[in-house]
């Protein structure tokens, strides 16, 4: 016979001491009818918004509707074997998740149970899953890098600790890869991660869990996961639930990303949830408040002040400011940016990073367009070093799409054209990235210095990523020093440009790639 | 049940409201206890749901199996129900006025439901360790229900304490199984 992890006679001992046996008083009311996983009740005239409620069987529910003789439920979890005329019980508590170091590594539900099958998680605090954002006073601006270790994000679309950054595009185009690489870069940075997926097979987010385990990832990322298969009030409160965790790390001064898997499912499962509760459907049937319900989970990223962090965590931590960065993501139909979520999510984000499939399929991987994708803030938070070199970067793209664009139809360009078009094609080059292979800060230096001191210009294009990856490799091996210091400062100065070309100059001279 | 409640509470609070000037609020009890009970009877509710039979026809129907207990307010009550289609409400509206009446005259009915049959000593302290939680004067209704093995469910409005033991059984079963 299987016995569970929980069936130890020390722990039944422990319980069974610690349970309480006082009798309960507690509200109580009579499901008057359950549809869909919507539960209307009678009674419960002490209830609260966001409440939740406890029901005969066990499982729980969340309050919505609050009306006058009746309250609106949402099942969290099965609802199979309720009945009309069964009891429903107030619990007094507003809805919580564990939060805590404890659960890193682990793969839990919209509620924080563990759902990988390794035992229970020990946390030691809960936390609501709705919280008011900080508020101005507490908020520090945004100065230090979220480095994602993508060559054309970090270079062109940066983004700072406390940012929200949009991934957008349509299916296929990328938008979880980025995510993940991002994840993976935050290795030994002390960034905690929490990666939320919504509605997604549960077939990818085990793969995406075994990817994060084999490039070690796991030790610092939280897994906050809401499959299609589970119920629809799951999936619109995983993101909030993942927040909560993200922010357990914001409030004791450290600095944690969140990835929210996407948004567009998650506004579905809300508009479930919303028109079965009988809320007057708007625009895409969408309920009135599906701004607000991105807008006030995506203002919950921030990076706070040392006074707050000294504040909430009362004196514990002293000194440090707190940040949780997010990269919401949103998948578009068609391309269509200007549907109803992703207008709402792009205005409410600090930027957005725009995947386009064309590029996708013609093997520019990041499939980024660097000419819709922007970050309004980023550039504050760079380093010293890649706001230097990568400057150009962009400005050699954008000329060159519209002068690809353009010639075309020319038959012969002149001397300036045709170099500009030359070098666009390798920086175009340049910019796609393997999954799975951030770059440190100091890698990304020595690439952006040598596209913009033109030591690819005479590098055939098929042949720009050999050169990249031998140049990387005889950087790391004869400029390891240099290179980790690099890494570390993030410094610009003459010394180190003319450091920089007498390596380049060296590897070129040997012609290995 | 909620939409009936909903639909019952305006006609409850006329009524009480008008009781409560006249003094009269005992009385209403009675009547709308009784009318209640005439409504809820099934072949009553069969009558009243035909969709043949004339809104008036129904109202004189009604007051007649009522065998001249109304008064003739209670009779204009009757008439307006049958026209507004609300004459199944009855039996809501007679809930709702009780809870209006107790609240009026500050009491609250308490169903305490024992696994064996309360003493006169214990159902005092009963009323009385409820008054001073409620704050009210409380009507007690005991009922015996063994399946309980032992203490006692008290239920007064939306409260409902539970300190039975098959309560606390069923709360063992579930810290131990989560």
């Amino acid at each position: 016979m299987q016995l569970n992890p929980t069936e130890i006679s020390d722990l039944i001992k422990k319980r069974i001491e610690g349970f309480d046996t006082d009798a309960e008083a507690r509200t109580e009311g009579t499901i008057v009818s359950i549809m869909d996983g919507i539960v209307r009740i009678h009674g419960l005239s002490d209830v609260m918004s966001g409440e939740m409620i406890e029901f005969s069987n066990g499982s729980y529910g969340l309050a919505l509707n609050l009306e006058r003789d009746s309250v609106g439920a949402v099942v969290l979890g099965d609802y199979k074997g309720m009945s009309e005329g069964d009891t429903a019980k107030c619990t007094g508590r507003i809805l919580d998740v564990p939060v805590g170091p404890e659960l890193m590594g682990r793969v839990v539900n919209s509620l924080g149970a563990p759902i990988d099958g390794k035992g229970p998680v020990d946390t030691k605090e809960m936390n609501p899953i709705e919280r008011q954002a900080p508020g101005v006073i507490e908020r520090k601006s945004v100065d230090e890098p979220m480095e994602t270790g993508i060559k054309a994000l970090d270079s062109m679309v940066p983004v700072g600790r406390g940012q929200r950054e949009l991934i957008i595009g349509d299916r296929q185009t990328g938008k979880t890869a980025i995510a993940i690489d991002a994840i993976i870069n935050q290795k030994g940075k002390g960034v905690k991660c929490i990666y939320v997926a919504i509605g997604q097979k549960a077939s990818s987010v085990a793969g995406i869990v075994r990817k994060l385990e084999e490039y070690g990832a796991m030790d610092y990322t939280i897994v906050v996961a809401a499959n299609a298969s589970d119920p629809a009030s799951m999936q619109y409160l995983a993101p909030y639930a993942g927040c909560a965790m993200g922010e357990y790390f914001r409030d004791n001064g450290e600095d944690a990303l969140i990835i929210y898997d996407d948004l567009t499912k998650q506004a579905w499962a809300y508009r479930q949830v919303s028109l079965l509760l009988r809320r007057p459907p708007g625009r895409e049937a969408y309920p009135g408040d599906v701004f607000f319900l991105h807008s006030r989970l995506l203002e919950r990223s921030s990076r706070v002040n040392a006074e707050y962090v000294e504040r909430y965590t009362k004196g514990r931590v002293k000194g440090k400011t707190g940040s949780l960065t997010a990269y919401p993501i949103i998948e578009t139909q068609e391309g269509d940016v200007s549907a109803f979520v992703p207008t709402n999510v792009i205005s409410i984000t600090d930027g957005q990073i725009f995947l386009d499939t064309d590029l996708f399929n013609s093997g520019n991987r990041p499939a980024i367009d660097a000419g819709l994708s922007v970050s309004r803030v980023g550039g504050a938070a760079q380093t010293k070093v890649i706001k230097k070199l990568g400057g150009g970067i962009r400005l050699d793209l954008a000329q060159y799409r519209e002068l690809a664009a353009f010639s075309q139809f020319a038959s012969d360009l002149d001397e300036g054209t045709r170099k500009q078009l030359e070098r666009g094609e390798r920086v175009t080059a340049l910019m796609t990235q393997k999954q799975y292979t951030p770059l440190k800060t100091g890698e990304l230096a020595f690439t952006l210095f040598a596209a913009n001191e033109g030591f690819i210009d005479d590098v055939e294009v098929a042949n720009v990523g050999n050169f990249e990856s031998a140049m990387l490799a005889y950087v790391r091996s004869e400029k390891s020093d240099f290179l980790d210091s690099l890494n570390e400062s993030g410094d610009f100065s003459d010394e180190i440009a003319a450091e920089m070309k007498s390596t380049l100059e060296d590897f070129k001279s040997k012609g290995a790639w | 049940m909620s939409e009936l409640t909903t639909a019952a509470r305006p006609y409850a609070r006329a009524v009480f409201e008008m009781a409560n000037e006249a003094g009269g609020l005992a009385k209403w009890s009675e009547l709308l206890a009784f009318m209640g009970a005439v409504a809820s009877n099934e072949e009553v509710q069969t009558l009243l749901a035909n969709p043949k039979m004339a809104k008036q026809v129904g109202a004189d129907a009604f007051i007649k199996l009522c065998d001249k207990k109304l008064d003739d307010k209670a009779e204009n009550l009757v008439k307006m129900l049958a026209e507004n289609d609300r004459l199944s409400l009855l039996p809501e509206m007679s809930v709702i006025y009780e809870t209006l009446k107790d609240e009026a005259e500050g009491s609250v009915e308490a169903l305490v439901t024992a696994a064996k049959k309360l003493t006169q000593a214990e159902e005092k302290s009963i009323a009385a360790a409820l008054k001073k939680r409620l704050g009210r004067d409380v009507k007690l209704k005991v009922s015996v229900d063994e399946s309980l093995l032992g203490g006692a469910i008290i239920r007064a409005g939306d409260l409902v304490m539970d300190g039975s033991l098959k309560g606390r059984l069923n709360k063992m079963t579930n810290v131990m199984s989560h």
